[in-house]
């Protein structure tokens, strides 16, 4: 009897002390490549030596099927087919999730080699404060083709931390083909834009599908609506009103009042304040909607299969119309380099790791791959790489950047702490929904800032 | 083995593994939940002790007050729409019998057991004002059917529809079980003096079944308090902070504000509120033995 007690005390001492397992890391799987990257292996980092080497990645691009999942995946492909003592070892993420886990790498003793950053105040200014982030050497990207000022969200004090991924642009997604049969113009004014609610109304379509739920459209909106008010220097304005926690300055007062004229028009589709990211989408590509607000990430629409024939070929885009009384023209647009990648300082393997980040960056790679299959923009000159044969979708895009004279930089929420974000967000959806105006807006966003 | 459990070795080796979970996995946390309230810690690099700057913030924090004021208002709905709903449709239950009794038993209990996530997303798209299921029934009988269940002003009871919808089957199964465990020869005892249904429950089911209404509305309250999961995907708190409950305030604080220190605050007045509202509950309780004996 007594051996089976101390059996069975044994047994359940050794399951309460067991520790828990390492989670688990996708080891980087072969999909398909979006992209023959067999042209650019020439260039790549050769193996220099038999040792094997295991890289760790963590990214918030949990879909490695489709978009800029895929094209970081094919990329690692190629990466390891040319090095092939190398294993990439990724850790995918979606944002939320990403941030949290982020925190408790930073917490502990080794965080994964390679990292997903964003290069804005609130994500990244704290992250290289507390020295978690490797230098890197301005020099090696000289030829890279990084558009002008796409860097200065990933540098501290004229050092570099980390390179940008994509230029993302706020726009508006439009059926080309629900303007054609309403006859509808493109509108070229804000209240051209406004009237389009009613127009929508009548035709039995929601005008502009607006993703509420996740309040931070919303905050680019605003700053879009900031970027025709005062045209330029919107990122400064907002830097120095955080840093001085003072909103006094008049845009921001006629941009709270320009977003709340829209909510008032009906504007954005009903109950805009809780459609998520999925629905306010699927609202645009089902047809219900006119227009979509969006980022230009989204250009992925036009080559999507998932989305009918008739609605994925008719997506044009155009951007926030001018304000009355405002100083911004139709080429000030709202622009900024958002997501991106670091070297931990404290990565096993940092020297590998700086060398993928290198590979990845060269213009033949994440550049040309996410510009061929219409994922996205990228932070490089990614013009060189047009064929002529892009989306639609794709070349009004670019003409777009080509011919913009001013880029707003960071949206508003994502210019503080990452307490400011939340505030502002929630805030900011507060505004639109009328249960606050300008005035109390402004007086949250003075008190947190 | 009387033997054995009188041997201190192994009463000690029985209780230690117990003991070191907790520790580790309950007080410990606790504590540290208490020092990191008085920091300001976001989660990254260093921090300074701040004193009572969290708590007195928390006391000023106006999306706190709605979430303890949330909180509460779905512990009452518990208590005052699911709880008595469930003993009444146990009671009915078990005086159906047959087939009818384990069909409606399972067909009450079928939200608990489907996951928290494909509940949040059913009632999202019941709630939908373009295409959901609700508005869509007012359109059938001559309504309007636009109305944004989840927007200002009445997304905080259409939150409490779901979550007392949700735990309604959970309750009724205890309820059901408390009552099957009273001796029948009291009912039939009662029908033979003639005493009607109504009697029946309000003298026999209702005064024995005490211990369990005891322990079923303790675990209501306390899962009012803790309520996060439903909330997080249904309306992640919003408009705004409308539909904000402690526990998801608690976590958007300290994940996605980042603020560590003050997610902790939250937590520890969280513990005391919880350690609160069981006190008075016990209270309560004792007191209503007290009268009934």
């Amino acid at each position: 009897m007594k051996k089976l007690l101390s059996i069975a005390l044994a047994t359940s001492m050794a399951l309460s002390l067991a520790a828990c397992g390492a989670p688990a890391s996708s080891t980087a799987s072969s999909t398909a490549p979006a992209a023959d990257s067999a042209s650019s292996t020439a260039s790549s980092a050769p193996a220099e030596s038999a040792e094997p080497v295991t890289i760790k990645v963590f990214s918030n691009l949990p879909d490695r099927t489709t978009g800029q999942g895929l094209v970081e995946q094919t990329i690692f492909d190629s990466y390891m087919a040319a090095n092939p003592n190398v294993t990439i070892e990724c850790e995918e993420l979606d944002d939320a999730a990403y941030k949290t886990k982020f925190k408790a790498y930073a917490a502990g003793s080794q965080m994964p080699d390679l990292v997903s950053v964003w290069g804005q105040p609130g994500f990244i200014d704290e992250v290289i404060d507390a020295g978690l982030l490797a230098e890197l050497n301005p020099d090696d990207y000289k030829d890279y083709g990084f558009v002008n000022g796409s860097l200065d969200g990933f540098s501290a004090d004229g050092k570099l931390y980390g390179l940008a991924r994509n230029t993302d642009m706020a726009a508006f997604f439009y059926n080309a083909k629900i303007f054609e049969d309403n006859g509808w113009a493109v509108p070229t004014t804000y209240d051209e834009l406004l009237a389009l609610a009613d127009k929508a109304k009548a035709a039995g379509v929601a005008a502009v599908s607006m993703d509420g739920a996740d309040k931070w459209p919303l905050a680019v909106y605003l700053t879009d609506l900031m970027e025709k008010v005062d045209a330029t220097g919107v990122m400064t304005k907002n830097h120095d009103a955080i840093t001085g926690k003072d909103f006094s300055d008049p845009t921001y007062t006629k941009a709270c009042e320009l977003l709340q004229q829209a909510t008032t028009a009906g504007l954005f589709q009903p109950g805009y304040e809780t459609a998520d990211y999925g629905t306010a989408k699927n609202l645009f590509t089902n047809g219900q909607a006119a227009m979509f607000y969006m980022g230009s990430w989204e250009m992925s629409m036009a080559s999507s299969e998932d989305i009918p024939e008739d609605i994925r070929n008719n997506i044009k885009v155009f951007t926030m119309p001018t304000v009355e009384g405002g100083k911004g023209t139709a080429t000030d647009i709202s622009a900024w380099n958002g997501g991106g990648y670091s070297v931990t300082a404290s990565g096993a393997q940092k020297e590998e790791a700086i060398k993928l980040l290198n590979y990845m960056f060269q213009p033949d790679q994440w550049t040309r791959i996410a510009w061929e299959n219409g994922v996205c923009m990228s932070a490089q000159d990614f013009s060189k790489f047009a064929t002529g044969s892009e989306t639609q979708t794709q070349k009004d895009l670019m003409n777009i950047f080509a011919a913009a004279t001013n880029l707003s930089g960071t949206p508003l929420n994502d210019m503080g702490t990452s307490q400011f974000k939340t505030v502002c967000e929630d805030s900011v959806q507060e505004l639109a929904i009328g249960k606050i105006d300008a005035a109390a807006f402004l007086d949250k966003l003075t008190t947190v800032g | 083995m009387k033997k054995a459990y009188s041997n201190k070795a192994i009463i000690f080796s029985l209780v230690f593994p117990g003991i070191l979970v907790f520790i580790f996995a309950i007080l410990a946390p606790i504590c540290l939940s208490v020092y990191y309230g008085f920091t300001n810690f976001s989660g990254i690099g260093s921090y300074d002790m701040i004193g009572f700057k969290n708590y007195i913030e928390l006391f000023k924090d106006e999306a706190f007050q709605v979430s303890l004021r949330n909180s509460f208002l779905l512990a009452v709905g518990f208590i005052c729409i699911q709880h008595p709903l469930a003993i009444i449709t146990a009671a009915v239950l078990d005086k159906l019998g047959r087939h009818a009794e384990g069909f409606f038993r399972c067909v009450y209990f079928l939200p608990n057991v489907i996951s928290v996530a494909v509940i949040a997303y059913l009632w999202k798209f019941i709630y939908n004002p373009s295409f959901g299921l609700l508005n869509n029934i007012i359109k059938l009988f001559g309504g309007k059917g636009d109305f944004n269940w989840l927007g200002s002003g009445s997304a905080i009871w259409s939150v409490l529809v779901v979550l007392i919808w949700h735990g309604f089957g959970w309750g009724m199964l205890i309820y059901y079980t408390g009552i099957k465990n009273i001796d029948p020869s009291l009912y039939e005892a009662a029908a033979i003096d003639g005493a009607t249904n109504r009697t029946t429950f309000l003298r026999i089911t209702l005064p024995l079944m005490r211990p369990v209404i005891q322990v079923n509305v303790t675990l209501a309250i306390i899962s009012a308090l803790k309520q996060m999961e439903t909330v997080y995907l249904l309306t992640n708190g919003g408009p705004g902070n409308e539909t904000q409950f402690m526990a998801n305030y608690l976590y958007k604080q300290a994940f996605s504000s980042f603020r560590y220190g003050y997610g902790n605050a939250i937590s520890v007045i969280f513990i005391i509120v919880c350690i609160l509202a069981t006190q008075v509950l016990n209270r309560v309780f004792k007191q209503d033995e007290g009268v009934a004996a």
